[in-house]
């Protein structure tokens, strides 16, 4: 076994960030930015490897102990759930979950069952759960906005960063879902197996996490 | 309809090797269980699904496998093996004298999610010590826990223990609506650090804060006593967990051992120390159990018990593999020596010699070369005549 911890990073703009926040906290980076045809990066000053992986595989990695930490955002946390701890709010790739409906409608006027499109049908369904109302849910992979203009659904729940895009296809957000930001999750067994070395990487993340503030 | 040939989701074949692998754990436990007094018992792999919700501490329902039977009743294949057994301690055996001694080594059965490389058919091993209290019972079941990894063939891994009496005295401190208790406790669990001081932000006046906020990160050595005592006085449980691990340590476990005081199980009818089993190369805990007193009390016989179960699976992949057995003779024999033939390969090493079934010399050659057996056993009235296939 060796002593490096490996750790499994969202690809794209949260791999970006955690990059740049790994190196504002003085660990070495350059493998991530030259990766050539490796898929495994050592970082030359730090115990450290990572891989890049899509949302849902970092959760399903570091899930089954294959890594031992990951980077993703609490949007991919909440709709595929799984056990792992959750040590840190890196306060980074912050946006919201919001329930939009076409702008001038009453989303929670009428008795009839509503219909709710989403990419992320789980939030959807607790986030419903919670307030004790049936809807049906339609899981849509693409752009979601399409589906209550053609009247496949009362509204819909999606990420929202600014708000344009929902504005330019005439649907205003009602209601926040759930607050969302990349966090730090760490595999349970490692946690116990390796606290020092994984520690020591949660205090540089969070230091810089604290200076970001 | 055409067949399918595969296997539902979570179940899977298992082939030669992956069998030995599973049985040499399986017959190390029982090997120790059995010469530490405990009994084995095998429960129905079908129980009533009420078994398992009248205790008060169900598993969530959509993790049960169910049946329904002819009745109209609804089972579920055993999700847990210590329910059936504190069942049949507190029924068939009640005019059993306690303190009683069991092990079983069964399949349980989870419905797992779907495409999450999950297992639905979980092989466990463990046993119950049912109608003993108290501070010698914890002691006996956790250095059984050590020793029965060590007999699979570990040497680094840890038994971690926590309480479940620390959480409630902790969260006692606080006035919190249930819910709220709840929500706090998946959190502490769960070492959701920043959700917990995010959650705790609205109760930042009451003053026993800090000391669940710490909790959460009380894992590790020794040491976590201390602090958990500075933090919220003294509580029965700490010195329960100190007292053990004095024992434990003077005893040489102390190296095995580490401690979680956040700890929080699965399935909620545990009530004293409470721990579980982390070996390098497993992605989970392998080895689960505790002290749950109230459990044959729900099936009419109140009696105190502890115990534990270990994966067998998920020890067998830390293990290096097996390795695999390969047929070296093939004996050529005619029908009326058949009693000579198989004593002959009954006097190999086991799994090296097999017999050949075919009745002409040259079939059986042909058969070994094929098969890549070097070497052919030629039985007769005269004795043995060794020929190699290859020639």
């Amino acid at each position: 076994m060796s002593d490096r911890l490996r750790i499994a990073l969202t690809k794209g703009r949260l791999q970006d960030k955690s990059v740049a926040m790994f190196e504002r906290a003085g660990l070495d980076c350059a493998p991530i930015h030259n990766p050539g045809r490796r898929l495994i990066h050592s970082l030359p000053n730090y115990p450290l490897d990572a891989v890049l992986a899509k949302a849902p595989d970092v959760i399903t990695y570091v899930e089954h102990g294959v890594c031992d930490l990951g980077i993703v955002g609490k949007d991919t946390i909440l709709e595929h759930g799984g056990s792992f701890y959750e040590v840190l709010d890196l306060g980074f790739g912050a946006c919201r979950f919001a329930l939009a409906v076409p702008e001038g409608t009453d989303f929670y006027k009428s008795y009839k069952t509503r219909t709710i499109a989403s990419k992320y049908p789980e939030v959807t369904k607790a986030f419903f759960k919670g307030k004790g109302m049936d809807v049906d849910i339609i899981k849509i992979e693409g752009s979601v906005e399409l589906a209550p203009i053609l009247g496949l659904a009362d509204g819909i729940v999606d990420i929202v960063e600014t708000g344009a895009t929902l504005k330019a296809n005439g649907l205003v957000p009602i209601e926040t879902v759930a607050e969302v930001s990349a966090r730090l999750i760490v595999n349970t067994a490692s946690m116990k197996l390796y606290k020092s070395q994984i520690e020591d990487l949660i205090r540089r993340c969070e230091q810089e996490v604290r200076k970001a503030k | 309809m055409q067949y399918i040939p595969n296997t539902p989701e979570g179940t899977r074949d298992r082939l030669f090797g992956e069998c030995q692998e599973r049985r040499r754990v399986q017959s190390a436990l029982t090997h120790l269980f059995r010469q530490r007094g405990y009994s084995e018992i095998i429960t129905p792999e079908e129980e009533f699904y009420d078994l398992f919700t009248s205790t008060g501490a169900a598993l969530p329902q959509e993790e049960m496998v169910k049946i329904i039977d002819r009745s109209g009743k609804i089972c579920v294949l055993r999700p847990d093996c210590t329910t059936p057994i504190a069942r049949v301690a507190a029924t068939r055996l009640k005019d059993m004298v306690l303190p009683c001694r069991f092990y079983y080594n069964e399949t349980v059965y989870r419905s797992s999610r779907a495409h999450r490389g999950q297992r639905s058919e979980i092989p466990q091993c463990g046993i119950e010590l049912i109608g003993a209290k108290g501070k010698k019972a914890d002691l006996e079941i956790i250095a059984t826990a050590c020793d029965a990894l060590r007999a699979c063939g570990l040497e680094r891994f840890y038994i971690e223990l926590g309480h479940a009496d620390i959480f409630p005295a902790f969260a006692r401190r606080l006035d919190l609506p249930d819910e709220a208790v709840e929500t706090m406790r998946s959190l502490v669990e769960g070492k959701n650090f920043a959700a917990l001081s995010d959650f705790l932000k609205d109760y930042a006046d009451q003053p026993g804060i800090l000391a669940i906020q710490r909790l959460a990160y009380l894992f590790g050595g020794v040491e976590v006593l201390d602090e958990a005592e500075a933090l919220a006085g003294e509580m029965p449980a700490i010195s329960h967990l100190r007292d053990i691990y004095d024992q434990l340590s003077q005893a040489g476990y102390g190296k095995y051992i580490r401690f979680d005081l956040g700890m929080v199980h699965h399935i909620d009818y545990y009530t004293g120390p409470i721990f579980r089993g982390y070996v390098e190369g497993a992605g989970d805990a392998v080895l689960s159990g505790g002290r749950y007193d109230q459990l044959c009390a729900s099936f009419g016989r109140p009696a105190q018990a502890t115990g534990f179960a270990i994966n067998v699976d998920a020890v067998a992949q830390c293990l290096p593999q097996p390795e695999p057995v390969q047929v070296k003779e093939v004996i050529h024999y005619p029908g009326q020596l058949i009693g000579k033939a198989l004593a002959l390969a009954d006097s190999k090493a086991p799994g090296t010699c097999q017999l050949s079934p075919c009745t002409r010399l040259e079939s059986t050659l042909q058969l070994a070369k094929e098969k890549g057996i070097p070497t052919v056993l030629i039985l007769s009235e005269n004795g043995v005549e060794e020929v190699q296939s290859h020639e």
